[in-house]
C-alpha cells in the first residue's frame, strides 16, 4: 500500500479522541485492583485479629503505602505519554518518587538507631523473615495486571521504566492491602521492608515491561 | 531534530492546529496532519540511516501510530517533539522485531523476521491488504468496508448488521493489530 493511500484510509472516518479512555481505565484498574487485593489477603491470610484496636497503626501503614503509590502513579501517568523519553525530563520525573523513598529509608534507619540495641534486630526484621517483601508484590498483582490493560490505551516509549512505575504503583496498592494483615508496627520495619517490597514489584515491572507494554 | 527545510511546507503551528482537529474527529484536518508529517518522517528515518524501503515502512507504521494514539497528544505540547518521540519508538521497536542490534528473539520469530525482510526488498510498498488477512474477520470486514471501500459507518452497519459502535470499535482494534502486524511481531527487550 502506498503511503498516500494509507493516509487516505486513516483519515476517512476519524472519531474524536481524548485521553479520557486511558484515565477511566487507570481509575478502574486501581479501584478493582485494590478490592481484588483485599479479597486475596482476606481469603488467603485473613486480616490481623486486632485490626479494630490497631486501626491507627493500620491506617498509618496504609497511608504510607498510599503516599508511595501516589508518587509512583504520577510517574506512570507521565510515562504513558510518548515524550517522557528525554534524559532531562526523566530525571525530573523520577526525582519526587526517589526523594520519598530515600526519606522513608532514612526515617527507618534513624528510628532503628534510636532503638535500644537489644531490640534492634527484632524491630528491623519484625521477628522473622520479612515476608512482606514477597507478599506486597503478590497483593499488588491484580492491580498490576489491570494497569497493563489500562496502559494499552497509552503510548509509552520507555517501556522498562513505564513497567517499573506501574510495578511501583501496584506495589504501593499491594502494600496498602498488606497493611490489613501485617502485625509488625515498628517504624523501621515498615519504612524499610515495605519499600523493599514495593521496590521488588518495581523491579519485576521493569523486567516484564518491555514485553507487556509493547504497542 | 530536523531543521525546517523548504520542502517541509506546513510549519509546527499549522500541524499542531491540524492535530487538534484530528483529535476532534475532523477528517480533513487528519488528512492534512498525516500528509504534512509524512515527508518529515521520511527525512527523519533516512537521516537515521534506514534504507529507503525500510524508511517507507517506518513512515507508515508511525503514521498509523500517530493516528491511533492521537489521544495521547497533550494540546500544550510541541507536536513535532511528540511525533519524533513516536517515530523513534517505532524505529527501536523495528530493530527489535527484525533482530538488528543482536537482541534475543525466539528462533522462529527470527526466521520469520528474516523472510519478511526478504520480501520487503522485492516489494518496498508493503501490501497492507495481505496483512488485513491476518485480522479477525470482524475487524477485517469493518476496516475493508469503511476505510478501503469508503462506506460510512452507518452504511457498513446496515450492510453487516453490526451496530455502529461495534464497527467503530472493530476498526479501532483492527488498526492497532495492523500496526503490530506491519513488520513481524515478536517480543524482545528494550531499555
Amino acid at each position: 500500500m502506498k503511503t498516500e493511500d494509507l493516509i487516505e484510509a486513516l483519515a476517512r472516518t476519524p472519531e474524536a479522541a481524548t485521553p479520557d479512555r486511558l484515565y477511566r481505565r487507570l481509575a478502574l484498574a486501581l479501584i478493582v485492583g485494590l478490592v481484588l487485593g483485599l479479597i486475596l489477603i482476606r481469603v488467603f491470610m485473613g486480616f490481623r485479629p486486632d485490626i479494630g484496636v490497631a486501626a491507627p497503626m493500620v491506617a498509618m501503614k496504609a497511608g504510607f503505602s498510599a503516599l508511595i503509590a501516589t508518587f509512583a502513579g504520577g510517574l506512570a501517568l507521565r510515562l504513558a505519554k510518548p515524550t517522557a523519553g528525554a534524559t532531562g525530563t526523566l530525571r525530573r520525573l523520577v526525582t519526587p518518587l526517589g526523594l520519598v523513598i530515600l526519606s522513608a529509608i532514612a526515617i527507618g534507619l534513624i528510628t532503628l538507631m534510636a532503638t535500644e540495641p537489644g531490640h534492634r534486630f527484632a524491630a528491623f526484621t519484625g521477628g522473622g523473615f520479612p515476608w512482606c517483601i514477597i507478599l506486597i508484590p503478590f497483593c499488588g498483582l491484580p492491580t498490576a495486571l489491570l494497569l497493563v490493560w489500562a496502559m494499552r490505551e497509552a503510548a509509552p516509549t520507555r517501556l522498562a521504566l513505564a513497567g517499573a512505575a506501574i510495578g511501583a504503583l501496584s506495589g504501593g496498592v499491594g502494600a496498602m492491602v498488606y497493611a490489613m494483615f501485617c502485625s509488625v508496627d515498628s517504624v523501621s520495619f515498615v519504612t524499610i521492608w515495605y519499600v523493599m517490597g514495593i521496590g521488588l514489584a518495581a523491579a519485576i515491572g521493569a523486567m516484564v515491561g518491555a514485553r507487556l507494554l509493547r504497542w | 531534530m530536523l531543521s525546517g527545510g523548504s520542502i517541509l511546507t506546513p510549519d509546527e503551528t499549522q500541524l499542531h492546529a491540524w492535530m487538534l482537529g484530528a483529535q476532534a474527529g475532523d477528517p480533513v484536518a487528519t488528512h492534512r496532519l498525516l500528509d504534512g508529517l509524512a515527508p518529515r518522517l521520511r527525512a527523519f528515518f533516512r537521516s537515521k540511516g534506514a534504507r529507503p524501503e525500510d524508511a517507507e515502512d517506518l513512515v507508515q507504521e508511525t503514521l498509523i501510530a500517530i493516528y491511533t494514539k492521537r489521544a495521547m497528544f497533550d494540546p500544550d505540547q510541541k507536536l513535532l517533539a511528540w511525533t519524533y518521540a513516536i517515530a523513534r519508538y517505532r524505529m527501536i521497536d523495528r530493530w527489535r522485531r527484525t533482530g538488528k542490534r543482536g537482541l534475543d528473539l525466539p528462533i522462529e520469530d527470527f526466521e520469520h523476521a528474516l523472510s519478511a525482510e526478504e520480501t520487503e526488498a522485492g516489494d518496498p510498498s508493503r501490501d497492507i491488504a495481505r496483512l488485513l488477512g491476518d485480522l479477525p474477520p470482524k475487524q477485517r470486514t469493518s476496516i475493508e468496508l469503511v476505510k478501503l471501500k469508503e462506506l460510512s459507518i452507518a452504511e457498513a452497519s446496515a450492510q453487516t448488521g453490526w451496530s455502529a459502535s461495534d464497527i467503530k470499535i472493530s476498526i479501532h482494534r483492527g488498526l492497532k493489530t495492523l500496526m503490530r502486524l506491519v513488520g513481524t511481531s515478536a517480543t524482545g527487550d528494550i531499555s
